[in-house]
């Protein structure tokens, strides 16, 4: 594949090459694409994940599960289940009272184990505990459940409408976390989840005077994000304490989450978490975790719950979203106002769907300057498997609706696609929302390094789009940088080893932070017993947010050795690589601690950020899409080839190259997969692929036969040396990029996604339909 | 039943009930490269080789392992500094992300490079086709089998 | 992970010994050799069984000759056996081209073709081929040996005419002629095939056309025009249901299309 790499750092410019550190520490390791530090042991398969992980006398808690979608319990018979030789315990949220089973980091309206009623097929109702898995398995069949089924919806327009069955009678209520502010948690009624409304001007008057209105209704599936990980947790209570190992992106999150349920401090919750295989924002925040501490609380055993594919499909999915739109144009082609009215359908329970709501509101209508916007975002329940968090989060499915317009509207104005997003575009530094911080991309130079690529004007079949996320959640990161007796340094970070590469990237960003050789340092993750504080590993934050963390503890550290050497030595003592240079001698960061402890010691450096100073404005950093496909379809099947996939990675600044591409690589094509096979389908209520033989995910035979991908690096972020995050941004255009791509192929755009071949060949068929219409009039 | 086969060159006799996966039994070994994920035969994360042929070990008996032998990850490199020509072309290539897959990759990869040392791209891709993965997006998984095939002809 | 739930495992040495178990033993056991379909049906706990009676030691079921003018595929052949075999790439390469599609590599590698007919799974490539080309399956059981050709044998979803103390010795296959030209096409938008068709033509004869997977088994198609009468008729033989892969009408239309494609290309 091509991969080629751009600098575009006109002056080191942009916003202002802030990311360097108090001592200006520049890129040496960083910017480098030294090979992956868990590379070897993933290849030689000792890498170990939470599901291999030897826990001594564990037990295995295996879920009893819903077989309906909405119905009041009337009574779980345990008797014959209990008697299966091995089973220790069959738990349910009535046998574990007064614990309140609830979790949710935004509104606690989760039950690990259903309360009073079941609200999605799936659901767990008890939890059987044994010695082993078969008997575990065996007895769960047994275990009698007595329902009073009610009606249930699974369409969110229905969920909204009159008289449509209530899923939650009370809303517990937000947790009142800072950082989920803001997502649309007023005035809910009904069926609804979060309601998030943004806009200014008066939409009304632009649409009135516009020369083309362009509208639309369109639909972005279902998901199901398969990490090939399913979730697992191993738990159990030692010396007062609750011991966690899970797949969890974000342990501190669960480590709430576990301490509001069993009453325990935060100080006596430990959450740790190996390597994860695979995350995508599926295994964010807390999944299984509460079944194996209850399972374990009962018991007085470690208890381990390892779930199937099927159940993780049961567990969480990803919002599907139904999205009205309208596009105001003057002739010239200045888009003038977007009105978005979006209903997403998020299953039964909250999860973290209100700032996927609240994210969705703000990124569909694209990076585009715009005199007046209405959005209205709304979130839905529905008896449907709990959605939450998914690579683009949001994005893709505003995006989808967004670009399509613009390409119609290029048809039908007589101007070319891209340069009608160019006209419109925001320019660096601009706003696209009132009082966030201003765009530091050129998005205009990203599309045009695409729309090359691509070939756009010399062949048939090409579809792009650009978007502008507002990623990097909340700022909250502390880091620990430890300086050894002997010059070398780790650091423990709370973030998260999933793929993405942070193990590596944080190890880069120490190494240079300390002037340090890559070899002297180590890198400690996610265990919040031993690491610090991190809020969460995703929405592209990790080298962004923690590497700036990680460097302000280098700055610590090093401030702490200055300090020490001033005790050992007279004169200016300054900064050197590893150490320092004081009254003309040069001391390692080991000479000093050696001498100052006389025998062993070391020097703690912590770096903390949080919503203040440079990170007080939101978002931390725009995580930018540019992505385009040259596409072919084979109209008497309605199979679509891609033909050609371009990423253009505007990230600021590659701290490791590789793996960067490979993380565009990876979301374009988990978006491609969203656009052309993956959806999840409900027949009546229900789940009718609650697998991946019939939930179809990208293949080896998928790949684009042509792979281009650019970085662009302009040193315009807040991260490390200038860098922005990356890892979402290259999918989040993919679904209107094929859309576009297939509709300049058949002459009519599709406004449904996935694109399967049946569908593909249906608006092959209709469009050849008016095509004969139009000639016979 | 009395299963007498061997597994990464050693034999083991053991004494297996029927109904024993062969996945199970590899990870009660503690041989845990090979991963539980679909449990349906289609993602591969499960691969290893059976008397060479990859094979789906959550779909297989474990008493298969009677009279052949059963190659897994862990049998690939005496030690890290002597990997394989697959492993080291996956490291080469960054064709891996979250690692879950790749045991499986890996073995698939050998098993069809012992028994086509020549594979055209298309023979690389027809192989594969039956093992997912979510992170790469597949190309550096297939440049890596192609390098590793260069390699291991070259010896 | 998933588990089976228990059973005995036999291992008859001769094809009489597997007869016997089968009768003794009655629907309480299935016969196994790859278990590429049957494992997986018992994990999703839709088969149960109590005992397996595994094939793969029984001398001669395994293996691919020349006999009478015809290829012999032995019971425990493998389909990567039968993709790779020197026999098949000679004489009938559409066959050979077809295994090596089926499934992924690993369900090649383990499963045998014997075993994909005696399932009866009906979205699967082999069975129409093997119609199309003539073949039969040599059963033997309690009250002796007797043949049968597949399109008889395979009578519906997971329904063949096995008998229950029977077992599948071998899957033969008449060796068509010099200028015979076969192939076999499929479309697939999931995990099995959605339309499968093979078309073969004997020296100049009209062509033999079948459809596969599409419906509950092969469905010949009654024809001897030109392409366009091979489509319509084919289109209207089938009897395709509304599932995951599309609607009846679409599959019906993909029918026509793969037709047409099968026909173009062995023309």
């Amino acid at each position: 594949m091509a991969e080629r790499r751009l600098d575009g750092a006109q002056g080191g410019g942009g916003a202002g090459f802030a990311g360097a550190g108090a001592n200006n520490t520049e890129p040496r390791i960083s910017g480098t694409s030294v090979p992956r530090l868990d590379g070897v042991a993933k290849v030689t398969g000792r890498a170990k994940y939470a599901v291999d992980l030897d826990v001594p006398n564990v037990a295995h808690g295996v879920a009893v599960r819903a077989d309906r979608a909405h119905a009041r319990i009337l009574g779980i018979d345990a008797a014959e289940s209990e008697a299966v030789p091995g089973v220790l315990a069959v738990v349910t949220a009535k046998t574990v009272a007064p614990i309140d089973v609830r979790f949710g980091h935004i509104s606690r309206d989760h039950p690990a184990l259903a309360v009073d009623k079941v609200l999605y097929a799936g659901e767990p109702v008890a939890l059987v505990v044994a010695e082993t898995r078969r008997a575990a398995e065996a007895a769960a069949r047994l275990v009698r459940v007595a329902y009073e089924d009610l009606p249930a919806v699974i369409d969110a327009d229905e969920a909204l409408g009159e008289g449509a069955p209530l899923l939650h009678e009370t809303h517990p209520g937000r947790t009142g976390d800072e950082g989920f502010h803001n997502t649309g948690g007023g005035g809910l009624a009904g069926n609804l989840c979060a309601e998030n409304t943004l806009g200014w001007g008066d939409v009304d008057a632009a649409f009135e005077a516009a020369d083309l209105v362009v509208e639309g209704e369109y639909r972005y599936p279902m998901l199901y994000g398969y990490a090939m990980e399913p979730y697992n947790a191993t738990a159990l209570f030692e010396e007062g304490s609750l011991l966690v190992y899970t797949t969890a992106q974000h342990p501190y999150m669960v480590r709430d989450d576990l301490a509001r349920m069993f009453e325990l401090p935060l100080a006596r919750v430990r959450v740790v978490v190996p390597y994860v295989g695979g995350g995508y924002g599926t295994k964010s925040y807390t999944k299984v975790e509460p079944l194996a501490a209850l399972g374990a609380h009962v018991t007085g055993r470690p208890v381990r719950v390892a779930l199937s594919v099927e159940e993780a499909i049961y567990t969480t999915r990803s919002d599907g979203a139904r999205i009205r739109a309208r596009s105001a144009f003057r002739s010239d082609g200045t888009l003038l106002a977007r009105d978005f009215d979006v209903v997403m359908n998020s299953g039964a329970y909250s999860d973290n769907s209100p700032l996927v709501c609240a994210k969705l509101a703000n990124r569909c209508f694209g990076p585009y300057r715009l005199e007046a916007l209405r959005v209205r975002c709304r979130s839905v329940f529905t008896n449907t498997t709990p959605a939450s968090s998914l690579r683009g989060f949001g994005a893709p499915q505003g995006n989808l609706a967004g670009e399509l317009q613009m390409d119609e509207a290029a048809d039908r104005l007589g101007i070319d696609a891209r340069d009608l997003r160019l006209q419109n575009v925001v320019a660096p530094g601009e706003e696209i929302l009132p009082g966030k911080r201003g765009i530091d991309a050129d998005l205009g130079a990203d599309l045009e390094l695409a729309t090359e690529s691509l070939g756009w004007g010399e062949r048939p079949g090409v579809g792009f789009g650009i978007s502008a996320s507002d990623a990097g959640a909340h700022p909250t990161s502390v880091t620990m940088v430890r300086l050894h007796s002997d010059g070398s340094a780790s650091c423990a970070v709370g973030a998260t080893e999933l793929g993405q590469g942070s193990r590596t990237v944080l190890s880069q960003i120490l190494a240079d932070g300390l002037g340090l050789p890559f070899e002297r340092v180590a890198i400690v993750q996610s265990d919040t017993g031993v690491t610090t504080y991190e809020r969460t590993t995703g929405a592209s934050r990790t080298t962004t947010l923690v590497g700036r963390a990680l460097l302000l503890a280098c700055d610590d550290a090093r401030r702490k050795i200055r300090e020490l050497a001033a005790e050992l030595v007279q004169g200016e003592i300054e900064d050197v690589d590893g150490g320092v240079r004081a009254g003309g001698e040069e001391l390692s960061y080991g000479d000093v601690i050696r001498r100052w402890f006389g025998s062993g010691g070391e020097v703690v450096g912590i770096g903390a950020i949080r919503k203040a100073g440079e990170f007080d404005k939101l978002p931390p950093f725009w995580e930018i899409g540019a992505s385009g496909v040259v596409a072919s379809v084979d109209e008497e099947t309605g199979r679509v080839t891609i033909e050609q996939l371009t990423t253009v990675g505007d990230v600021g600044f590659a701290v490791n190259p590789a793996l960067l591409h490979g993380q565009d690589l990876g979301a374009a094509t988990m978006c491609l997969g969203a656009a052309l096979s993956e959806e999840l389908v409900y027949d009546g209520t229900t789940l009718s692929n609650p697998n991946v033989v019939e939930y179809r995910v990208p293949r080896v035979s998928d790949l684009p036969k042509k792979i281009d991908q650019i970085l662009a690096e302009r040193r315009d972020g807040i991260g490390p040396f200038g860098a922005k995050g990356g890892g979402e941004g290259s999918g989040n255009t993919i679904g209107g990029a094929v859309a576009a791509a297939v509709g300049r192929l058949l002459g009519r755009y599709p406004k449904e996604l996935p694109l399967t071949p049946e569908r593909v060949w249906r608006l092959a068929q209709e469009s050849r339909e008016r095509e004969q219409e139009a000639v016979h009039g | 039943m009395r299963v007498d086969g061997r597994i990464n060159g050693r034999e083991h006799v053991l004494d297996v009930a029927p109904s024993t996966l062969l996945l199970d039994l590899l990870r009660d070994l503690g041989l845990t490269g090979a991963k539980p994920s679909c449990e349906l035969e289609v993602c591969g994360a499960c691969t290893v080789q059976l008397d060479g042929l990859p094979v789906s070990a959550c779909t297989t008996l474990a008493i298969e392992l009677d009279g052949r032998s059963v190659e897994t990850v862990e049998g690939l490199a005496p030690s890290d500094d002597r990997l394989h020509p697959v492993q080291q072309a996956f490291l080469k290539h960054s064709a891996l992300q979250c690692g879950f897959c790749t045991p499986g990759m890996v073995m698939s990869a050998k098993a069809l490079l012992e028994t086509n040392p020549a594979p055209s791209r298309d023979d690389v891709v027809h192989w594969l086709e039956g093992s997912i993965c979510r992170c790469t997006g597949y190309e550096p998984i297939v440049d890596a089998v192609l390098e590793a095939a260069g390699a291991m002809a070259h010896g | 992970m998933q588990i089976l739930s228990d059973f005995q495992l036999h291992r008859p040495a001769t094809v009489d010994e597997a007869i016997e178990l089968r009768a003794e033993l009655g629907d309480g056991a299935a016969l196994y050799a790859g278990g590429t379909e049957l494992l997986l049906a018992m994990k999703m706990g839709v088969l149960d069984y109590e005992h397996l009676i595994d094939v793969k030691r029984i001398g001669g079921l395994r293996g691919i000759e020349l006999r009478d003018g015809a290829l012999r595929i032995g019971a425990a052949t493998t389909h990567r056996e039968i993709e790779t075999s020197p026999l098949v790439a000679e004489h009938l390469p559409a066959l050979a081209s077809l295994e090596r599609h089926v499934a992924n590599v690993r369900v090649r590698a383990a499963g045998t073709l014997a075993g994909n007919l005696a399932f009866g799974e009906p979205h699967a490539d082999p069975a129409a081929l093997l119609v199309a080309l003539d073949a039969t399956v040599e059963l033997a059981g309690s009250t002796g040996r007797r043949s049968l050709p597949v399109e008889q044998f395979a009578v519906g979803a997971y329904e063949t005419e096995l008998g229950e103390d029977e077992l599948i010795e071998a899957v033969v296959v008449p060796l068509p002629g010099r200028e015979t030209r076969a192939a076999y096409l499929k479309f697939q938008v999931l995990e099995r095939p959605t339309v499968g068709v093979a078309a073969v033509a004997h020296n100049g004869d009209a062509p033999t056309v079948v459809v596969g997977a599409v419906d509950e088994r092969p469905i010949r198609v009654e024809a001897n025009g030109d392409v366009g009468d091979y489509v319509d008729a084919a289109r209207a033989a089938v009897d395709p249901v509304d599932d995951l892969s599309g609607s009846a009408e679409y599959k019906r239309h993909l029918t026509g299309v793969l037709v047409k494609r099968a026909l173009e290309a062995i023309a």
